[in-house]
């Protein structure tokens, strides 16, 4: 290091350089030192009260089973590239058990299969990884753990049927467009409005997850169609926006609004009928789920290819 | 570089290079120190793998904010570009063709910039930041708003593949930089860029086409987001147009961590080689530690500050003492 020292170095670089060091090494905490096997829970991101619960599932368990639980996520829920960096990077840190949220269900099977090529074996949840995709690359999973966000959609679109007394006209919040998730509740949704003649969708847009996206959106479409007697938003996020919109319009007796996710304020909003209803998956399940099946993984007990966790309508 | 011809800038270039340089080295000593799993061969590979999509955005980042600008648009470009190059693949343009679709398409997005910076006489910022806007939006109608995926194991062999142990995206990243750093160091483009980034009043007075640089600058940027995005495809398998969220953001980091002023006229590419490692290697590091990703924001956020406070202590300390 002497030559850069001779160059004149500021003995502030040199002082960031150690601070730095010593943060790093505050850091390492425990680890493999106790001698537990280190499972990780890779998601989507963590500033999302969905998988800020599904941490908690898992953490409510893992200690009692044994394992030494490692949680990462990208900064954002859409980046599959970042995701996949954790995963190579993990593998790298030894881990005996992968439990895995896809950020994107084609675009994650590389890195599902550097986990099989490593020898860990993988539990997806809540999102699946591409069947077709998955099967082509000769990649395995160990298990699905999760809700079906098409059968969401579906009681979302029934229960709105059912709202309306199977006529009358629907307004859709979508999803980030490419976004797995949200195509799957909108694919449930439009199933269940096509099986019903007497509904029809006049509008349906993107509001890309965000609140106050979907006020905008949802202002636009109540001044293009007077007539519309129940909207679908893909997440509570942006049914509740959509709500704010309807009540600024005036017509929050005339609209329905049924969201997903059934996030605390969506729960109260059903409670205190600003909306009609949302769906419920059990993201803390899920977690708590995974944890259980790593530890059975880690004992050589066989798995199911399957592990649903069931869907409910708060109305 | 024959050091009897360094002039007084470059010395502190190469000054702020060898900071930089022992920033990286420190970390990965720190590291090294801290994780058993980073200094092994593999995890190495994966570092300098994965520093290699934002390390070749900010090459052409480099050139961008070299003579004075910044190009916003990039993450975007690399959606646009992904999915141009996946579409032309899907109708069986055989790779190379396809690939050299995809540059130009960035190159295209690039010279608009570069157009409307100079001809329009827009600030940067705002003419990149509609050309972010616009070509993400351009990204999700021509792909119907869904990903397209699944290619050839050829086209795929560009992540996946190796020569000589290296991964072929290293390759190809090394390879750029070398180029870089000859055009910048070595020919009339990369004096100029230097030249107008530094006073492009007196540049322009003293006969050089400004405009004409700038809209390179601008091009390489474009072009880079291309190779990049035609990188990320093979990685992925798909191409998303809802890919390259931030990438901006991080080849900036990548730029300024590396000594580049943003101000113009003083950096260095190999500096952005270091920066973007310094990346890389942390956001690895961190996940070997194990530490959550709320944490890791902060590091990074700690170390980009850092690199700039530290560059600036430099900066003056280069005015005071013209010679060192």
């Amino acid at each position: 290091m002497s030559p850069f020292f001779t160059r004149g170095l500021p003995t502030r670089r040199v002082a960031i350089a150690v601070l730095t060091m010593t943060a790093l090494l505050a850091c390492n905490r425990g680890g493999d030192a106790e001698g537990k096997p280190v499972v990780a829970l890779v998601m989507k991101t963590l500033n999302n009260q969905f998988f800020i619960d599904m941490e908690a599932g898992a953490r409510s368990v893992a200690d009692s089973l044994g394992l030494e639980l490692i949680v990462q996520a990208p900064e954002r829920e859409i980046d599959v590239e970042k995701q996949m960096q954790i995963v190579e990077n993990l593998l790298q840190r030894k881990i005996r058990v992968l439990a895995l949220v896809p950020s994107g269900s084609k675009e994650i099977v590389p890195a599902v299969l550097k986990a099989n090529a490593a020898q860990v074996p993988v539990i997806t949840v809540d999102t699946r990884v591409d069947a077709a995709t998955l099967k082509a690359a000769n990649g395995t999973v160990a298990t699905f753990i999760g809700s079906d966000n098409v059968d969401g959609g579906r009681i979302a679109g029934a229960f709105i049927a059912e709202l309306l007394k199977g006529k009358g006209t629907v307004a859709v919040l979508e999803g980030i467009p490419g976004h797995e998730t949200g195509d799957a509740r909108l694919r449930g949704f439009r199933e269940s409005m096509q099986a019903n003649s007497g509904l029809s969708i006049v509008a349906s847009q993107t509001a890309n997850w965000e609140r106050d996206q979907a006020f905008n959106v949802m202002q636009n479409m109540l001044q293009a169609h007077a007539d519309i007697g129940a909207v679908f938003a893909c997440n509570d996020v942006m049914a509740l926006g959509a709500v704010e919109a309807i009540a600024a319009a005036g017509r929050t007796a005339s609209i329905r609004v049924v969201g997903f996710d059934a996030q605390d304020d969506a729960r109260k909003a059903v409670t205190e009928q600003r909306m009609a209803g949302t769906i419920a998956q059990n993201p803390r399940e899920m977690g708590r789920l995974a944890m259980l099946t790593a530890a059975r993984l880690l004992k050589g007990e066989a798995v199911a290819a399957e592990q649903p966790v069931p869907i409910a309508l708060i109305k | 570089m024959n050091t009897s011809r360094v002039s007084v800038r470059l010395s502190v270039i190469r000054s702020r290079e060898a900071g930089t340089a022992a920033g990286l080295l420190l970390l990965c000593l720190a590291l090294w120190i801290a994780s058993p799993f980073f200094a092994t061969l593999d995890n190495l590979r994966n570092v300098a793998e994965q520093s290699a999509l934002i390390g070749i955005i900010a090459i052409g980042m480099t050139f961008v904010i070299l003579i004075g600008g910044i190009d916003l648009s990039v993450g975007s470009l690399v959606a646009l570009t992904g999915v141009v190059l996946a579409l032309a693949l899907h109708n069986n343009v055989p790779v190379p063709l396809a690939i050299g679709v995809g540059v130009a398409a960035g190159v295209a997005g690039g010279v608009v910039n570069g157009v409307l910076v100079t001809a329009g006489r827009l600030p940067p910022f705002i003419a990149t930041l509609g050309m972010m806007s616009v070509a993400r939006g351009a990204a999700l109608l021509l792909s119907d708003g869904r990903p397209v995926s699944g290619f050839s194991d050829t086209f795929r062999g560009m992540a996946t593949g190796r020569l000589a142990g290296i991964p072929l995206p290293v390759v190809a990243m090394l390879a750029l930089y070398a180029i870089a750093h000859v055009v910048l160091t070595r020919t009339v483009l990369g004096r100029y860029t230097y030249a107008i980034g530094g006073n492009e009043e007196a540049s322009a007075l003293s006969g050089i086409a400004v405009g004409r640089y700038k809209i390179i600058a601008y091009a390489l940027s474009g072009a880079s987001a291309a190779c990049c995005a035609t990188l990320l495809v093979a990685r992925l398998n798909s191409a998303q147009p809802i890919a390259g969220i931030g990438y901006e953001l991080d080849a900036i980091a990548a730029v300024v961590i590396g000594g580049t002023s943003l101000l113009g006229g003083s950096g260095s590419v190999m500096g952005t080689l270091i920066g973007a490692l310094i990346m890389s290697v942390l956001r690895n590091g961190l996940n070997l530690l194990g530490v959550t990703s709320y944490v890791q924001q902060i590091a990074i956020g700690v170390v980009i500050v850092t690199a700039v406070l530290v560059d600036l202590a430099l900066h003056r300390r280069a005015q005071r003492h013209p010679v060192s």
